[in-house]
Parts: structure tokens; sequence; C-alpha cells
């Protein structure tokens, strides 16, 4: 008697546990987000150095002419963010949601496509979505409807140190428009006249595959947005260009991101390719200033379409559903982001935070030489670099193929067949997106 | 001589076990006092920085209002939680009721469902009544908690039913034999109880951060998670915030380690 009373109570805790993860219907609730008061907004974002401090600024400017206006800015990092969105739609309690809020580039898809409902589609407002940057703009648009403002830049530069370089008998122009095959000759001789490898990645990441996939229009979706990953070529020659620099002591694999970024900040790579938002994490070694120089990445060998040019994260203004005062949401980003010269003139200096919104580039403060770059204009030059990256789908499932993605690289290093690897991950992904 | 070599051993041993433990705490103390740019290089030595990475620490995040809060929530936590628990276990001992064994049961059972699946359910509740960003939304979920139930009952099986009933033939009321005479004898496992509790409820992230959306409600292990999220991560300013969360967990945990350790061994003296 007590064995089956123990067994049925553990079978009931156990459905209740399942249960658990189902949500119901969306309800009226009484807490608004912006707590009554009509000329406050409350917004969600991280990192107070670069975004938040973008938007503090963005509240002076506006309240200029809005003198009432406020800003409630909660800090909330990425990883949170995402469990307060998964609670709160699972609660379908979409009251608790913020009026803004920031999105990273690579999880818009999935958000807009998994809760319809979750944020405004901005196409029929005020902001002009003509003037921002193509390429930007297609990670914040679904079937052609604009959910998002364009925030920050993810264009893919890659520095080098200029005196190591010397050393090595090299100048920037070498490394500027090549191809990797070229890198790799360049990265070898380095090595072997300096000891520095020329390039780090941290191990566990498929960051680089992916930029160098993007440098060419590639991506890991068919069109009707089932994985593409195994048997593609492009993916394979990524991974081959990765292992054959691994091999070759041209690129450096470390462990964890503190010391990918102490490979460059300390000294032991004499180059760094990644996304521009990296600049700030390069310009922290102080005794540095001057070594430095940046110009593009190289492109896919023996691929025609190849460019130079690729992007690595970024992220996006959103306004939610729960928005109570949606046209002074509007309004206060298409005045700000979408339209104000003088906030992006004032967050990039002090910040690094580069414009999406390309009227802002015509501005003075992009063609100042930077002393920590040898002088060099390297605002005008990132934003020439994103005019000219390719649109690539990321895809609803980004994370997952990018993980997938991530183990396949990591096998192959220690020795696995590369097309096997591939179709495991393509497995993966599949599985992940219940199919 | 034997007997000195296996001493020598033992030792040897001991030690390097010493600096593997103490070693992440001796870091800690030490990147707190170096720039960023040190620590991740791996300086080992105690540098001077600590002045500068509180001033931007303290500039970048409301410090010490998250370190109140985090006070304020834990002790609040840990006092009730301990009542609430001990009430509960000693029910559990000492009455008799057919229906025991089966509620015991079910709570036992209740550990088994991981926080993560209770999370949505909760937060319908709780904005339902209106608990969201206040101090009873984020303690509630904690106060009564299988284990300490569980440990309070199983100690409550030493303590002698004889004086319970001398007790009660002497007029002392129930509530006054549980806390005249019951607390008094379970020192040590009030002390572990209470160091579990108390660090559970000062490192409580996930709830605390689905509940609190406000910055003035924010607690010290939000503080550190929003310090990491940033494209630049200033290690020097991180550990130092790192070293002032630690120092509270670490000044219980030795102030009641004795008591802990008899605790969790299960000795009533």
């Amino acid at each position: 008697m007590k064995k089956r009373f123990v067994s049925f109570m553990l079978a009931a805790v156990m459905s209740v546990g399942l249960l658990a993860g189902c949500g119901s219907g969306k309800e009226e609730a009484d807490q608004g987000a912006s707590k009554g008061d009509e000329n406050t907004l409350t917004v969600w974002a991280w990192d107070q150095s670069f975004n938040i401090y973008a938007m503090k600024e963005a509240e002076k400017i506006y309240q200029k002419d809005h003198p009432e206006f406020k800003l409630n800015i909660v800090e909330t990092p990425w990883d949170d963010m995402q469990t307060q969105l998964g609670t709160i739609v699972g609660a379908g309690n979409y009251s608790k949601l913020p009026d803004i809020c920031l999105m990273q580039d690579f999880a818009y898809q999935k958000y807009v496509t998994t809760y319809p409902d979750l944020y405004l589609d901005l196409s029929d407002s005020q902001i002009d979505f003509s003037q921002f940057a193509e390429g930007k703009l297609a990670a914040s648009t679904v079937d052609g409807k604009h959910y998002g403002v364009p925030f920050d830049n993810g264009t893919e530069v890659a520095c080098y140190r200029t005196d190591i370089l010397e050393q090595a008998g090299y100048t920037m122009d070498d490394l500027t428009d090549i191809d990797w095959n070229r890198f790799i000759e360049i990265g070898m001789d380095v090595y072997d006249k300096t000891g520095y490898s020329l390039l780090s990645v941290q191990a566990g990441s498929s960051d680089l595959i992916y930029q160098m996939l993007q440098s060419a229009g590639f991506g890991t979706w068919k069109e009707d947005g089932t994985p593409d990953i195994a048997g593609n070529e492009n993916i394979k020659q990524c991974i081959e260009i990765y292992q054959e620099m691994r091999e070759k002591n041209v690129l450096a694999v470390v462990n964890s991101w503190d010391e990918y970024v102490a490979t460059f900040t300390s000294g032991k790579t004499a180059g760094v390719i990644n996304g521009c938002w990296i600049l700030a994490s390069v310009q922290t070694a102080e005794d540095q200033s001057g070594k430095w120089a940046i110009t593009n990445m190289p492109a896919l060998p023996g691929v025609a379409s190849a460019t130079n040019y690729s992007n690595q994260g970024g992220s996006t203004w959103a306004i939610t559903s729960n928005c109570k005062n949606t046209e002074l949401a509007e309004d206060f980003l298409s005045a700000t982001f979408a339209g104000s010269k003088e906030l992006y003139d004032t967050i990039l200096p002090s910040s690094g935070a580069l414009a999406t919104w390309l009227p802002a580039s015509e501005s003075e403060v992009y063609n100042e030489p930077q002393e920590f770059f040898g002088g060099q204009q390297i605002y005008s030059l990132i934003t020439e670099f994103a005019s000219k990256t390719p649109s690539v789908n990321l895809g609803v499932y980004y994370t997952e193929a990018n993980m997938a993605l991530a183990t396949a690289v990591a096998n192959v290093s220690g020795g696995s067949d590369i097309d096997a690897e591939l179709k495991t991950a393509q497995d993966t992904v599949e599985f992940n997106m219940g199919k | 001589m034997n007997s000195k070599v296996k001493m020598v051993f033992t030792y040897i041993l001991l030690g390097v076990a010493t600096v593997i433990s103490v070693f992440p705490l001796l870091w800690m103390v030490i990147a707190a006092t170096n720039k960023s740019v040190d620590v991740i290089a791996g300086k080992l030595t105690i540098g001077s920085f600590i002045v500068e990475n509180y001033k931007n620490l303290v500039a970048q995040q409301p410090l010490w209002s998250s370190f109140l809060n985090s006070c304020k929530y834990t002790v609040l936590v840990t006092v009730f939680a301990l009542i609430v628990s001990a009430l509960a276990g000693y029910a559990f001992e000492i009455y008799r009721d057919k229906a025991k064994e089966r509620i015991y049961g079910v709570v036992l059972m209740s550990m088994m469902i991981p926080f993560v699946a209770l999370m949505v359910p909760l937060f319908r509740m709780y904005s339902k009544l209106g608990l969201l960003n206040s101090a009873i939304g984020f303690m509630l979920p904690s106060l009564a908690t299988p284990l300490l139930i569980m440990m309070f009952r199983t100690n409550a099986k030493a303590f002698p039913v004889d004086i319970i009933e001398a007790a009660r033939i002497d007029g002392l009321s129930e509530f006054g034999i549980f806390f005249k005479m019951y607390i008094p004898s379970m020192k040590s496992i009030f002390a572990a109880a209470g160091v579990v509790t108390f660090m559970n409820a000062w490192n409580n992230y996930l709830w605390a951060k689905v509940i609190m959306s406000d910055n003035t409600t924010q607690t010290m292990p939000m503080l550190i998670s929003n310090l990491i999220s940033g494209y630049v991560t200033d290690y020097g300013m991180l550990m130092l915030a790192v070293l002032i969360t630690t120092i509270p967990t670490a000044i219980v945990f030795f102030a009641l380690q004795k008591n802990f350790v008899e605790g969790i061994t299960g000795s009533v003296k």
C-alpha cells in the first residue's frame, strides 16, 4: 500500500514538473512597465560603458526638446534577459516587459518568429529605415517588416601590430586585400622570424568560421530554413583553413575569453580579427598605443563571391508590445538613434560605439585620426567596410548551429574527419530544431 | 621511524590540498588590487590599483545599496527559513498523526522538481499577487525547504521525548517547549542549517533576477553578472566586487564553522 502511494506521488510530482513548462494565455495585469508615468520609458540593456552609456546620452539629447522625458534603464545582461523574456512569455504576463529592450542581432529572427506578438512592427512608424546599412538592417527584418532600430556595429576588422610586422619585413599594405592563403604564408614567416602568432581564437568557438563564411555571403541554412551543414563545401573549406593555420602556428588557440583578450593585450599575438567592438579591448593595453593599425580581413581563396568584409555581433533596439506610449518610444528612437548626428558624435570618441545609421558617418568625428592606431582614421575606414559587408541570413536557430559547428571544429582539431563531424553537426541542429 | 615518514607524507599531501583550496581565494584578493590588463596577464603579486578599482566600481554600479539589499534579504530569509523549517521538522518527529508520513513523503519528493520548472508558474502566481519586485516575493519560495525540514527532523529524533513529557506535566506550552527547550539544545544543527540557508540566499541569482526587474532591488550576484556582460570586462573591478561579495559568507562560515561540522555530521551532545 505504502509503496503504491509513493510511486503514485512520484508520478504526480514528475508530471507536474513536465507540465510546469507549458504556459497559457495572455493576461491583463495592472502593473505597467511605464509605471503609469506617460513620459517615462523603461529600457532593458546591458553594458554600462557601451549600450547603457549610449542610451543615457540619447536621453539627454531628447530631453532638450522634451524636458519632461525620462528613461528608467534597468541593467540586464543578455543571458538574464533571455531567462526573463522566457519567463514572462511563458507566464503570459506581458505587462512585465519593458518599453524598449536591446536585442542581440543573432537572436532577432528566433524571438520574432517564436513570439510574433513580442515586438512591435515599426515599418509604418516615422523611422526612416532606408538610412541604415542594409546588411545590418537584415538582422531585425522579418518578412519585410522592421522590428527594431539598429544600433551597434559588428563590422569585421583585422588589427595588426605594425612593430612586429616590421620586424618580419611586412607592412600593413601586405596584409590588405589578401586571401587566407597569403595570410598563412605571411603568418608562417612572421612566426619564424619573431615567434608571434598572427591570430588567436578561443577554443570551442566557431565565430571565426562564421566570419569567414559571411565574408563570401555564405550561411548555414538552405532556402527553406533547414540546416545546410553536412557536405557543405564552404564550411569545409573554412575549417580546413582554420586547421592549417593552427598546425602552422599562425593561429594560437586558447581556452577562455579572458585568455583570448590577454593574447593581444599582453602582446603574445601580433593580430586580432573580429567584430570592431573588439577594438575597445585592444585599446586597454595603453602601453601598445601607436603600434596597432587596422585593415580588412583576408578573403576566402578560390571563391567567386569572396570579399574582404564580414560581421560579428551587433545589437538592435526593439519596442515591445507592452509599451504604453508607443508614439513616444518611436519618436524617441527616431529622434536619437535614427536621427541624431550629435548622439553618434558624442558616443563614438568616448565608447567607440560606431553607428549603422549612415548619415552619422559624414560627421567630422568619424574622420579624426586615432593616436592608438598610429594616426589612422579607423572609424571612417570601418564605416566603409560596413557598407561592403555581404548580408547573410543567420537563421532562427543561429545559436544551435553555432554551437554544433563549434563542437565540429573542436573535434576536427582533435583529429576527427571533417565530413563526419559536419554530418554530426547537421544531425545535432536538426535534433534541436525538433525535426 | 615508519610513522614519522607517514606523517611527512600526510603533511605534504595536506599541504598540497591546502594550496589547491586556498589559491583561488588568494588569487581573488590579489586580482582585486591589480589593473584589468595585469589580471588577465596572470600577475601574482599584490598591486596598488585597489582604490582605483573601487572608484570605478562605485561609479558604475550601486555597490552599497546592492550590498545592503543582499544583506537585508539574506538575513530575513535565514531567520524565517530556520523558524519555519525547524517547526516543521520538529512537528514531523514529535507529533503523532496518520497522514504524517505521507505528507513528509510529498515534502521530500518536492526536492525532485527542479527550480527552473517552477519558475514560470511561480512568476505567474506572484505577478497576480502583486509580489514582483518585493522582498516577500524574493523570500517566499526559499522559506520552507525540504532539505532543512529533513535536517531538523533527523536531529529532532535525538531529542529525548521524556523531557517533552516532563515539561508538559510541568505546564509548559507546546511553543514553550519548542522555543525554551528544543532550540537551546539544538545549537549545532541551527548553525549548520543557518550557514546553508545563508549561503543559498546570498547567492540566489536565478529567482532574484526573474522577480526583481528594478534597479533599486538589485543584489550582489546581479551586480557581478552586470560586470561581465559588456564588450570589455574590467577584471580588477570584477574581482573586487567578487571579494566584497564573498566576505559576508566567509564571516558567517568561519564564525559557525565548529557548529557547522557538528551539525552536518549529526552529533548532538
